[in-house]
């Protein structure tokens, strides 16, 4: 008896701790060869640890203003896609939690399907409706695509949000002479914002990972976001690794941060159904 | 004035012109559900435009021959779906796709469902580790595959350096340059990547399944396996039903890590058919056999989907 519990415990840590050497081990080596000089950096075979730490690498990236205007590209394209997907998605996540209309169903399974919709069956007719409205490079046709990817999910996500506020809260605002507008600006907003906060963080994380809607339609330089212009970065001439991996490190940092904060609800979305990988 | 006259039950929502409001009102006498279709509005009218008609557009486009540079469409029946099915390549590329989508799915339930069964155990730590497998699922695809091809580098990656020291690949060599090794490394990192969605969407199932049931298993004395056999396993089969699917679609239709690993190199090894469709497109701007490629593979799928859906429908009934 003592014996079998014990490898029902071992076995666990085992098995995970192979998992979190090969989850962990290819960030921490980025993060490591970010930090070497180039003499420890181009050895082979490789050393695990550094003797010497640099900050060499981010030093010449944070002097380039190409580095800087990635970082800010991606920063805007996200905000606003954030702000756009988030206005939309709660207006109808709470229309369809709140309110029965006919065709609801309809818009449901609508929004379920384009949730599941491969960006790569829809990128070659989004791209000539971009081009049509003038928008190709330029930051507003980046937003309206990175829109398009994350809204079906947004809205799923937010519909799993509100359906946790009890509609009795509605019901008592509206008995006590609340409009259906201030119910919702005033009363169910407010009582969803850690909701709201998680759903922004995925749709923000979504938009500045996204690579093939940016490559597609922006071409400018000064426009570029961070997994556009890293890609180009080690196509283009030799490459330096010390700096690509002080970039990858610097993209990949506020992500995990990020994340980490709302994981929490992350955990909850997934057990209503309503994330995407 | 506003809330007596919603109280009333027969006012138009908001402030807008009486007779657009006295028409809405007459074409759905019910006034809530004419408040759930302005909340719904904005979005739907997004949806249509920006997600229904693109759908539509695609198929159009499909059979239409597109000239970029005037800004031209002519049809052309089924020409550009026997110029994709006529290349030469088709064979690879589709051989490609599925050992791509085959291992990579396989791959991702097994680790995926291995982590679950270990991060459900009630030991210390759990949660933590949790959080630590989960970090793929935001890390992003362009920082895996740059530190996928540092790690890989002929020279000085450390991957490539253990590959060599056992005798796999020869001095200098990167498996990138091999084509069942660039095959086998971009599926990996794509396991890497994949594998937690599946974990946490099986943990929640896990954590769906009431303790009352295997407390009831080990009163009737079932050992650990019979435990997973007939408690465990059976609550896993609508989340299986559901993450096949899609992670099947996701899976397929995936393009940024091969891109950006091995642009589908070496010499086409690695080239799905994402790969193609945008090759075909953004590559040679033949926009109407880009759009024949997503037709087939989007009906593929859909006719997959449906078969998979049917067929475990059937065998549930019965």
């Amino acid at each position: 008896m003592k014996r079998a519990s014990r490898t029902t415990t071992l076995l666990p840590y085992a098995v995970t701790l192979v998992l979190v050497v090969f989850v962990g081990f290819p960030l921490l080596w980025m993060v490591l060869s970010s930090l070497k000089p180039s003499a420890e950096l181009f050895v082979n075979p490789p050393r695990i640890l550094p003797h010497a730490i640099t900050f060499e690498w981010y030093a010449n990236l944070i002097g380039s203003s190409d580095a800087i205007s990635l970082f800010k590209n991606s920063l805007v394209v996200g905000v606003a896609t954030t702000g756009i997907c988030l206005t939309l998605g709660t207006f109808a996540a709470y229309g369809v939690t709140r309110f029965d209309f006919p065709g609801k169903h309809a818009f449901l399974g609508a929004a379920l399907i384009s949730y599941v919709f491969p960006a790569i069956v829809l990128f070659i007719s989004v791209y000539m409706i971009v081009n049509s409205l003038g928008l190709i490079d330029t930051r507003l046709g980046l937003i309206l695509c990175h829109c398009i990817l994350t809204f079906p999910f947004a809205l799923w996500m937010l519909k799993s949000f509100f359906e946790g506020v009890p509609r009795e809260i509605d019901e008592a605002a509206w008995v006590d002479g609340a409009s259906f507008a201030q119910t919702f600006m005033l009363v169910i907003l407010p009582l969803s914002l850690p909701g709201l906060f998680s759903v922004a963080v995925f749709v923000f994380v979504l938009s500045w990972n996204e690579f093939l809607f940016a490559s597609v339609m922006i071409t400018s330089g000064d426009l570029k976001t961070i997994p556009l212009g890293i890609a180009e970065f080690i196509t283009s001439f030799d490459i330096r690794w010390g700096e690509i991996m002080a970039i990858g490190t610097l993209a990949t940092v506020p992500v995990v941060i990020m994340f980490l904060c709302v994981q929490r609800y992350f955990v909850a979305g997934v057990t209503s159904g309503a994330i995407k990988g | 004035m506003r809330l007596a006259a919603i109280g009333s039950g027969g006012a138009a929502p908001g402030q807008r012109s009486p007779r657009v409001a006295a028409r809405f009102a007459a074409f759905l006498p019910d006034h809530k559900a004419r408040i759930g279709l302005v909340f719904i509005a904005p979005a739907l009218a997004f949806l249509i435009v920006f997600v229904a008609y693109p759908v539509i557009d695609v198929v159009r486009l499909s059979f239409h021959l597109v000239d970029f540079a005037t800004d031209q469409e002519k049809f052309v029946g089924l020409a550009n779906f026997a110029h994709v099915l006529r290349d030469a390549k088709l064979g690879t590329v589709a051989w490609n796709t599925l050992v791509w989508t085959v291992f990579s799915l396989a791959g991702q339930f097994a680790l995926g469902l291995t982590a679950a069964l270990c991060i459900n155990q009630r030991l210390p730590g759990m949660t933590l580790i949790r959080t630590v497998l989960l970090l793929p699922y935001v890390v992003p695809v362009i920082a895996l595959a740059l530190f996928w091809r540092w790690m890989l580098d002929g020279s000085f990656g450390i991957v490539s350096a253990a590959l060599q020291a056992a005798g796999t690949i020869a001095p200098d060599q990167s498996p990138l340059a091999i084509p069942e090794g660039a095959m086998a490394s971009v599926i990996l990192a794509n396991i890497w990547r994949g594998f937690p969605f599946v974990m946490i969407s099986y943990w929640a199932a896990l954590q769906a399944i009431p303790h009352e049931f295997y407390e009831a298993a080990s009163v009737d004395g079932a050992g650990a396996w019979q435990e997973f056999r007939y408690v465990t396993l059976p609550h896993l089969v609508a989340i299986t039903k559901v993450m096949l699917v899609l992670r099947l679609i996701w899976t397929v239709t995936f393009f940024d890590i091969i891109w950006l690993i091995t642009r589908g190199g070496p010499g086409g090894a690695t080239e799905h058919w994402p790969i193609w469709i945008y090759q075909e497109t953004m590559g040679f701007f033949r926009f109407g056999s880009g759009a024949a490629l997503a037709v087939l593979l989007a009906g593929t799928l859909m006719l997959l989907s449906a078969v998979y859906l049917l067929a475990t429908r059937r065998s549930a009934a019965r």
